[in-house]
C-alpha cells in the first residue's frame, strides 16, 4: 500500500487555508480502516501546548511547531480539546460559533495548515465536538430566546414547567441546583444538563440534526480525521426517563456514523459516555455507531487497586465489561482534562477514593478528584511506570494526556478544572518555554512549585537525560507499536494465586500469519511479590522480555514462576520453541 | 490386575505419607483392599482402588507404567509414588494417577463421559480430597475418605445452587458408586484467592503504613462487609434448601461443655466459661439450619465476581450425622470472626512484629474494624433476622457462646500442636469472657 496515499493531507499541500471544497475533494484512501485500534492517542489543549504568537495563549501555529516532538514521542493521533469560538466559561465546551477558530488560537487557515503538517508526519487529528449544547452566547440561542415563534424558537429545549424530567440527575452538583434555568427574555425555562450557560440543543428538531451534521462535514472537509463527541448520552429528553441513553439518541448517532462511513472513510468517532460498561457498549451499536468509547470505570479502579495492593478492583470491572462488536475499540486513559471522575464507582468506593486521593477538600470537584497523574501517585516514578505499562497493554487504545509523559504536576488552587490544564512545560526558561508573553498575560500560570515546577520538570531536560521518564515513555510507545496485539489482541486474565499480582495474556494472529502472544504481569504492591502462573497452554514457549529482549527460561510443565520487584511489571512475548528443539 | 500382595506392601508404606490419610503406620499396614477396578489396561494403566483402614474407606486412583518406560513426570514426586508392583501385564511402577496428565482426563471422564480436555494439573491436596484442574476451567475433586452416604459438600452445594445461591462453584458432574460420592466436577473459579491471603495482603499494608485500618490503602473493611452479605445470603439459601428445625440451645450448650472437657483445665477459667454456656440455655435461639460448619477465611475465595464459599464438608474429623446436623447460623458467624482474629495475629508473627506493641494495637484495631464490617454486611442483609435470635440480648449471648466454643477448641488444639501459639486463643477467651460479663 503506498504510504503517500495514506494521508490525504498530502494532496492538499500548498492549498492551506482553502475553504470548503466539498465537491472537488477526492475521496479518502485509507491504508488501514481500523487504524484507531492500533493507534496511540494524545490529548492536548491548543491553548496549553505552545504559544507561537506571544499573546499568552497557545495556538495552532505553536502546535504545528511542536509536531516534531509529538512525532518523536510516537503519537499516532492527536485529540484536540475544543478550539471553536467560545466565551470559555467551560474550557471551550461552550461553543458560540462552530465554523470558526477562537481568535487566540489562530485562524481557520492556521488550523488547516496544522492538519496538513500533522498528516505529513503521519499523525492524525481528531477534535472535540459538543453535540448536546451550545454556549448561551451562540447566535442560535440568542435568536431562540427572543420569542416563542421565531425561526429558531424550537432549536433549544424550552418549557413552562421546571419540574419536568425530574428523574434526570444533575451532573454539576457543585454549581447547578436544577437542570432548568429561567430566561427572563422569553419568560420560559430552558433545559441544560450541564452549566446554566450551556442550553441543550433540541434534537427533536430535524433542523438541529441537520445543522450539527453540517458542522461535522465542514471540519472533515478541512481534514480532521474524526471527532471525540462530548456528553453523548443526553441528546434527547423523554417523559418518565432519566434522559440518558435514549433510543432516539442512538438513532441520531447512527445517522452520523453512516454519514462519515459513506463520505469520509477512515474517520473515527470516539464517544464520551461516562457510564457503566454494560451501558456504554450500546454506543457501539452493532458496529454501526461509535468506533471507540472511553472505558471510564476502569480508570479509577486502577488507582484503587494500587492503594489496596490488590488486583480485584481492576479485574472485577474487566470481568464485567462485555464484548464489543468487531472493529470497535475501548479508549483507555489514566487522566484527562476533567477531574478524575468517580461517577462510575459505588458510593463505598467513592468515599474510599476521596479519603485516599483527595486529602485536601480543594482536591474534590463534583464527583471527582482534580489532580494530575503524578501528584495522584505521590510522584512515585515506579508507580507511574507501572500505570503506563497498564495503559499501554490493557485491551484498548491508550489515550495519553499532555504533560503526563514528563510527570507534570497540578495547581489545585486554580478554579474548576484549570488546575490540570496549566501550560506545557518545555524548558526551564521563562514561562517554562511555553510563551514569550509577560507572565501576567498567560492564560493560566505554569506550575512553579519546587517539585513539579517547570524548572525541574520540563521536556528539554528530560530529552537530554536518557533515563528520564519521558525517554522511558517514548520507549514504551515504541515497543507497544511493535506489537499490534496490544491493540487488537484477545484478552485473557490469568489465574494468579497472589492477590497483588495482575496477569493477562493478549493474543492475535499477526499480518505474517504467525501468532503474536504477549504475557503481561504486574505487581500492584509496594513490596516484592512472587507469583506462579499456569501457562500449560504455552508449554514449550520461551518468554522474551519486551523492553530488553531478554529471553527467560522456557515454559515447562510446572507453573511458571515470576518474581516481581515492588510495583514491577513484565511484558513478555511468548515465542514458540525453535523447530529443532520442538518436542516430537 | 495388580498383584494384591505387592499392592498391599506398597500401600502400607504409601498411605501414612498422604495428608488425607487420618490413620497411622499400624492401621495403614493393617488395611484391606475392598475393591479394585481396572479403568484402563495397557500402558499406562489406570486402576481404581478402595481400601479400608483405620475404620474408614479410602479411595485411590493408581497409575501404572512399565518399569522400563517410567517417565520423567514422576521425578521429584516421591510422595505420589507407590513403588514397584506386579501386574498381569508384568512389573510396573505404581503412582497416584492424578499427577499423570495422560490418565487424569480418564478420571474426569468417569464423572463427565466424553469431556474433551487438553491439559491437567494437580492442585495441592487438602485434608480430605485431591483436586485436579483441567484447562484452567474444570476442577475434579477426588474424595479420599469415602462417606457412608452422599458427600455433604456435594449435597450442600447442589442444594444452594438449586435455590439460586450462586456464590458457590457451579457443580458440573458427579462420579458416584450408588449413593456414595467418589468425585465431583466443578467449574474452576478463575482468579480466586483465598480470604486468608487477602487478609494478609491488607495486614501487610497496614503494619507498613502505620495508620488506622480504615485509613490504610489496603483497608479490608469493604471486603469484610461484602463477605458478611454473602454469608447471610448463604444462610438464607440454606434455610430454603434444607429443613430447618426448632433450635435447642441446651443441646448446643451440652456440646460446648463436651468440647470444653477436652481442653486442659489449667489453660482456662472453666467456671466463667461454663457460666456463659449456662446463659445460652435460656435464650430464644432463632432457627437451626444447615450451616457451613467449618467456616473461616480459608474457606472463602475472592474472585472477580465477589466472594465464593468452598468446602461444605464440615469439620472432617466429626461423624457425618453430626456434620450435617442443623445448628445456629451464628456458629458460622463466630467461625469467621475468630478467623479474622487469627489473621491479624498470624500476620504479626509472620511479618516479624511480635515484639512491637504498636503492631499489636493495629492488629486489634484491624480485627475490630473488620469484625464490625462483617457483622454489618451480615445483619443488613434483607430477611436474615428471621433466622436469628429475635431478642437483642439473646442474639449477643448466642454469638458470644459460639465464639467462646470456637476459642476453647482452639486453645485445646494449640496446646497440643503449637504451644507457642496458645496465647492467641487464650487472649480471645479472656476478651470474650470480659464482654460476656458486660452483657
Amino acid at each position: 500500500m503506498a504510504e503517500a496515499r495514506k494521508w490525504d493531507g498530502l494532496e492538499r499541500r500548498g492549498r492551506a487555508g482553502a475553504a470548503r471544497r466539498k465537491k472537488a475533494k477526492p475521496s479518502r484512501v485509507v491504508a488501514d480502516p481500523e487504524w484507531y485500534r492500533k493507534a496511540v492517542f494524545y490529548e492536548v489543549a491548543v491553548r496549553g501546548f505552545y504559544d507561537a504568537t506571544g499573546d499568552g495563549s497557545g495556538d495552532f501555529v505553536g502546535l504545528t511547531e511542536k509536531l516534531e516532538y509529538l512525532e518523536w514521542l510516537g503519537v499516532d493521533c492527536l485529540w484536540l480539546l475544543p478550539f471553536y469560538q467560545s466565551p470559555l466559561k467551560d474550557g471551550g465546551y461552550d461553543v458560540s460559533e462552530f465554523f470558526s477558530v477562537l481568535p487566540e488560537y489562530g485562524t481557520i487557515g492556521d488550523a488547516a495548515n496544522f492538519l496538513q503538517e500533522a498528516h505529513h508526519r503521519g499523525i492524525r487529528v481528531i477534535a472535540d465536538l459538543v453535540l448536546n449544547h451550545t454556549s448561551d452566547q451562540h447566535p442560535w440561542f440568542q435568536e431562540s430566546r427572543l420569542s416563542r415563534d421565531n425561526p429558531k424558537a424550537d432549536w433549544y429545549v424550552w418549557g413552562d414547567d421546571n419540574q419536568r424530567w425530574s428523574e434526570a440527575r444533575i451532573i454539576f452538583t457543585d454549581t447547578e441546583p436544577s437542570n432548568w434555568s429561567w430566561d427572563p427574555q422569553r419568560e420560559q425555562f430552558y433545559w441544560h444538563r450541564f452549566f446554566s450557560h450551556q442550553p441543550d440543543l433540541n434534537y427533536d428538531n430535524p433542523e438541529v440534526q441537520e445543522a450539527m451534521l453540517d458542522v461535522m462535514r465542514f471540519w472533515l472537509d478541512l481534514g480532521l480525521d474524526g471527532f471525540r463527541l462530548d456528553a453523548v448520552p443526553y441528546l434527547f429528553e423523554r417523559d418518565g426517563t432519566n434522559g440518558e441513553n435514549l433510543p432516539e439518541t442512538h438513532e441520531y448517532l447512527k445517522r452520523i456514523r453512516k454519514e462519515v462511513d459513506d463520505k469520509y472513510p477512515g474517520t473515527v468517532l470516539l464517544a464520551e459516555a461516562n457510564q457503566w460498561p454494560a451501558d456504554v457498549v450500546q454506543y457501539y451499536g452493532d458496529g454501526d455507531e461509535f468506533h471507540m468509547c472511553f472505558h471510564f470505570p476502569v480508570m479509577p479502579r486502577m488507582y484503587m487497586g494500587l492503594r489496596r495492593e490488590q488486583r480485584y478492583p481492576i479485574t472485577e470491572i474487566l470481568a464485567e465489561t462485555p464484548a464489543i462488536p468487531d472493529g470497535c475499540q475501548w479508549g483507555i486513559f489514566l487522566r484527562n482534562h476533567d477531574e478524575l471522575t468517580l461517577e462510575m464507582v459505588t458510593d463505598d468506593d467513592r468515599d474510599y477514593m476521596w479519603t485516599e486521593y483527595a486529602k485536601d477538600p480543594r482536591m474534590k470537584l463534583n464527583m471527582g478528584i482534580r489532580r494530575r497523574l503524578f501528584p495522584l501517585l505521590d510522584n512515585d516514578r515506579r508507580v507511574a511506570e507501572l500505570f503506563h505499562s497498564l495503559l499501554f497493554s490493557l485491551p484498548g487504545s491508550p489515550v495519553m494526556y499532555y504533560g503526563d509523559e514528563i510527570g507534570m504536576g497540578d495547581n489545585i488552587y486554580l478554579g474548576d478544572r484549570d488546575g490540570v490544564r496549566t501550560p506545557m512545560q518545555w524548558t526551564p526558561d521563562r514561562n517554562g518555554g511555553f510563551s514569550r508573553a509577560d507572565f501576567a498575560q498567560l492564560y493560566l500560570p505554569p506550575v512553579l512549585d519546587p517539585v513539579y515546577g517547570f524548572q525541574s520538570v520540563n521536556v528539554e531536560a528530560q530529552l537530554r537525560n536518557p533515563s528520564s521518564f519521558l525517554q522511558w515513555v517514548h520507549r514504551m510507545v515504541e515497543v507497544r507499536k511493535q506489537h499490534p496485539v496490544m491493540g487488537v489482541g484477545s484478552f485473557e486474565l490469568l489465574n494468579a494465586g497472589n492477590p497483588s499480582v495482575l496477569a493477562f495474556v493478549r493474543q492475535t494472529i499477526g499480518d505474517d500469519g504467525q501468532p503474536d502472544i504477549v504475557l503481561c504481569v504486574f505487581n500492584l504492591s509496594r513490596f516484592a511479590q512472587p507469583v506462579e502462573l499456569y501457562l500449560g497452554q504455552f508449554e514449550g514457549h520461551t518468554p522474551h522480555e519486551l523492553l530488553g529482549r531478554v529471553p527467560f527460561p522456557p515454559i515447562g510443565e510446572l507453573p511458571y514462576f515470576v518474581t516481581l520487584a515492588p510495583y514491577g511489571f513484565f511484558w513478555f512475548e511468548l515465542l514458540p520453541a525453535p523447530a529443532e528443539e520442538a518436542r516430537v | 490386575m495388580i498383584d494384591e500382595r505387592t499392592l498391599q506392601a506398597a500401600l502400607a508404606d504409601h498411605l501414612p505419607r498422604q495428608r488425607w490419610f487420618a490413620g497411622d503406620q499400624d492401621s495403614a499396614g493393617a488395611h484391606s483392599v475392598v475393591s479394585m477396578t481396572v479403568l484402563k489396561s495397557g500402558w499406562p494403566a489406570l486402576v481404581h482402588v478402595v481400601v479400608e483402614a483405620a475404620g474408614r474407606r479410602w479411595q485411590l486412583a493408581i497409575g501404572l507404567r512399565a518399569i522400563d518406560a517410567h517417565d520423567s513426570f514422576l521425578d521429584g514426586k516421591g510422595d505420589a509414588v507407590l513403588g514397584l508392583v506386579e501386574t498381569t501385564q508384568g512389573p510396573a511402577m505404581a503412582y497416584d494417577a492424578v499427577i499423570d496428565s495422560e490418565l487424569a482426563p480418564l478420571l474426569l471422564a468417569q464423572a463427565m463421559p466424553g469431556a474433551a480436555v487438553d491439559r491437567s494439573r494437580p492442585m495441592g491436596a487438602d485434608q480430605s480430597n485431591t483436586s485436579v484442574v483441567f484447562d484452567e476451567r474444570l476442577i475434579l475433586k477426588l474424595f479420599r475418605k469415602l462417606e457412608d452416604g452422599p458427600n455433604p459438600d456435594v449435597e450442600t452445594t447442589r442444594g444452594l445452587l438449586g435455590v439460586g445461591f450462586d456464590h458457590v462453584a457451579p457443580l458440573l458432574a458427579e462420579w458416584r458408586d450408588g449413593a456414595v460420592h467418589l468425585a465431583v466436577v466443578n467449574e474452576f473459579l478463575v482468579g480466586a484467592v483465598d480470604g486468608f491471603q487477602l487478609a494478609l495482603t491488607s495486614l501487610r499494608d497496614l503494619y507498613d503504613a502505620r495508620v488506622k485500618p480504615n485509613e490504610a490503602g489496603g483497608d479490608f473493611g469493604p471486603e469484610a462487609r461484602r463477605l458478611g452479605g454473602v454469608t447471610a445470603r448463604m444462610h438464607l439459601a440454606m434455610s430454603t434448601a434444607f429443613a430447618t428445625t426448632p433450635a435447642d440451645p441446651s443441646a448446643w450448650a451440652d456440646d460446648m461443655l463436651e468440647h470444653l472437657a477436652r481442653v486442659p483445665s489449667d489453660r482456662l477459667d472453666v467456671s466463667a466459661v461454663c457460666a456463659v454456656y449456662d446463659r445460652l440455655r435460656a435464650v430464644h435461639p432463632g432457627l437451626a439450619i444447615r450451616v457451613h460448619g467449618d467456616y473461616h477465611l480459608g474457606q472463602v475465595v475472592r474472585t472477580d465476581a465477589g466472594w465464593y464459599v468452598l468446602d461444605f464438608e464440615g469439620e472432617p474429623a466429626r461423624p457425618l450425622a453430626e456434620r450435617t446436623r442443623p445448628s445456629s447460623p451464628l456458629r458460622d458467624v463466630a467461625g469467621m470472626l475468630r478467623s479474622l482474629h487469627y489473621a491479624s495475629e498470624v500476620a504479626i508473627r509472620d511479618f516479624g512484629y511480635a515484639d512491637d506493641p504498636e503492631a499489636h494495637e493495629l492488629a486489634s484495631d484491624w480485627e475490630r474494624r473488620n469484625a464490625l464490617s462483617f457483622l454489618k454486611g451480615y445483619n443488613e442483609t434483607e430477611g436474615i433476622a428471621v433466622l436469628l435470635p429475635p431478642v437483642e440480648t439473646d442474639h449477643a449471648t448466642t454469638l458470644l457462646a459460639f465464639l467462646l466454643d470456637k476459642a476453647v477448641y482452639e486453645v485445646g488444639y494449640e496446646a497440643s500442636h503449637r504451644p507457642d501459639w496458645v496465647g492467641i486463643p487464650q487472649s480471645a477467651v479472656r476478651r470474650i469472657l470480659e464482654e460476656a460479663a458486660l452483657t
